[in-house]
């Protein structure tokens, strides 16, 4: 069972940056990359558990842990297709009103931390929405950029990347649910 | 091995007569290949159908992108080798990004369309939906909760239990439970937007905790399977033209050794003195007017039937009446008025019953307001509680 595997905070995990709204923190998974990357069902695993968890005392909590799910999944096959192979993988979520921060810190190579954060500016960009219809009708199976387009034009989904500690990079991921529903 | 890597997570199949392709349950492969069979099928489909290809995903709760890509591509290619063929994917309101997603194809290629399945696809759900039965089932609860709370723990329920309450209506039940028995969880699901509304504002103003209203279809939802000690489901099978598929769903969500508990009427047997005749006259009535929706207010009595069909076991059914010397014989007569506005108005309407035929129905109301009010009346309306536990 992967929580054995894995270790589960639920207590609160500082981390502010300045001028920004707080959000509260609301859980947390870590765990060896190596583990993580060991089975590919360990994605859908800590997707729906974790959205389990968050969803609890949303409005609809079944519509919201549905979605939750689906948007955190697609991040966490990104992060189980990163080519370096150690370090820790972190999942962290936090709140604030309506939106849904997940923050994702994940070891990767030098050339992917390039890569995300070309990704993230161009998802930022107008064009998003075209881009990703484009890949729709496209023959290429969806790249990494491509799961992070969906999730702007699809969810309204937010990105940034940051710094981390090591050969990692984190991912935070904005995803106002709450106000998706209906 | 988990069940997990047993268990396939998902079904994808070809409906010949319907021209129907349908994807169910969680699709997040790895890699295509894990999808080469549904994807030769769907192929096979698009090849032997003509004018439309209808792609039902109401009931895939989830689908990663790796997966939505490789069945989107199949369609769209087949939108341009073959112009004559058109696409209608059948989304469901309740799995949120489905229709989102799926829509996004449209915008791609104007032969799909993507149609949310929703209320009307019910017979008679308008009805039930709209604000006019809010009223009823307030005071019905209100009436039926005194038989019900000594009821209740003969049927599985006690404190700390994890419970759902389905067809939950405006929520009422589920507080009344929530204050009696403390349940340690109480989901309540509707699938009235208005309904929800209410039930969530009711709990915000009495602060009332525990209780997680969600949006969705009795006929699929999208909780997990055997996690409830008990499920109930109150006057609500009646209404569904096929209630041994809503049963399924209970059944499916309760865990085994826990169970679900069903109340239901049979409305020609309400009941009234004096004025009997005319009184039974109307409630006769009343069944074959619901019937003519397709609603089966006779259910009552079919319950012991309907869970022993649907595997349950242990199976407990009882009657209670509610009449007019409950409590106030006022409550009484005002539910019985908001019947005979709703079936005498609105749905004798829409059948196309003539003035004469009203003027009789109502009459059969007034006088079992009559007989409620009567200080020497006695009025009823009796109920079906039956409940069947879930086997090991
Ligand atoms: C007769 S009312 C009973 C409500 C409540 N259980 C009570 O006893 O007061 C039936 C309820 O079923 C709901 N309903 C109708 N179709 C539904 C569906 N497909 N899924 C979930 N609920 C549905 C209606 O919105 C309505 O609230």
């Amino acid at each position: 069972m992967l929580m054995e595997q894995g270790r589960t905070r639920m207590g609160p995990v500082h981390h502010e940056l300045a001028g920004e709204p707080s959000f509260a923190p609301m859980i947390q998974i870590d765990m060896e990359i190596k583990a993580f990357v060991s089975a590919w069902r360990h994605c859908d695993y800590v997707s729906t558990y974790m959205a389990r968890m968050i969803s609890q005392n949303r409005s609809d909590s079944v519509r919201h842990s549905n979605l939750f799910s689906s948007a955190f999944n697609e991040l966490l096959e990104v992060a189980f297709r990163t080519r370096h192979a150690d370090g820790e993988l972190a999942c962290r979520v936090s709140r604030h009103g309506a939106t849904d921060r997940i923050e994702l810190t994940f070891p990767c190579v030098p050339e992917e931390r390039q890569f995300y954060e070309q990704a993230v500016s161009q998802v930022a960009g107008t064009e998003a929405r075209e881009r990703y219809l484009n890949s729709v009708s496209g023959d290429l199976a969806p790249s990494r950029e491509v799961v992070l387009l969906e999730l702007a034009v699809d969810y309204n989904a937010t990105f940034r990347v940051e710094e981390a500690e090591g050969d990692a990079i984190r991912l935070v991921v904005d995803l106002p649910l709450e106000g998706l529903e209906h | 091995m988990s069940p997990y890597d047993v268990l396939p997570r998902f079904r994808a199949q070809f409906d010949a007569n319907n021209q129907e392709f349908s994807i169910s349950g969680v699709v997040r492969p790895q890699a295509i290949d894990e999808l080469g069979p549904s994807i030769a099928s769907l192929r096979d489909a698009i090849g032997r159908v003509r004018g439309v290809l209808y792609v039902n995903v109401r009931r895939l709760t989830q689908m990663n992108n790796a997966a939505f890509h490789a069945f989107s591509r199949v369609i769209l290619d087949a939108c341009r080798a073959r112009p004559d063929l058109k696409f209608v994917v059948i989304t469901s309101s309740v799995v949120g990004w489905t229709s989102r997603k799926f829509g996004r194809l449209s915008g791609i290629e104007p032969n799909i369309t993507v149609q949310e399945y929703d209320s009307e696809f019910y017979p008679g759900q308008g009805f039930l939906e709209e604000g006019g039965f809010v009223p009823i089932l307030r005071s019905q609860t209100k009436m039926t909760w005194r038989h019900e709370r000594a009821i209740l723990p003969r049927h599985g329920m006690r404190h700390g239990i994890v419970m759902a309450d389905i067809c939950c209506g405006i929520g009422d039940f589920a507080v009344l439970v929530q204050k009696e028995f403390q349940p340690s969880r109480i989901v309540a699901l509707d699938h009235s937007i208005s309904s929800l509304t209410y039930a969530r504002q009711v709990m915000r103003e009495f602060d009332i905790r525990g209780i997680e209203y969600t949006y969705g279809d009795a006929s699929e939802m999208l909780l997990d399977e055997a996690q409830f000690d008990l499920v109930t489901c109150r006057h609500s099978l009646q209404i569904f033209n096929r209630p041994e598929l809503i049963l399924k769903e209970l059944y499916r969500i309760c865990k085994p050794g826990g169970r679900v508990y069903i109340t239901n009427e049979k409305n020609s047997h309400c009941l009234g003195e004096p004025r009997a005749e005319s009184i039974r006259w109307t409630y006769n009535e009343v069944a074959k007017l619901f019937g003519h929706f397709e609603m089966d207010v006779e259910l009552g009595p079919k319950s012991r039937r309907y869970l022993m069909e649907a595997g349950f076991e242990d199976i407990r059914v009882e009657t209670f009446m509610v009449t007019n010397l409950d409590g106030d014989p006022q409550d009484f007569a005002e539910v019985i008025a908001a019947w005979a506005d709703v079936y005498a108005g609105d749905m004798a309407a829409r059948r196309g019953d003539g003035p004469e035929f009203v003027a009789r129905f109502r009459q059969g109301f007034q006088d079992h307001i009559f007989a409620a009010l009567h200080p020497k009346g006695y009025a009823g309306w009796p109920i079906w509680v039956a409940s069947g536990r879930r086997p090991q």
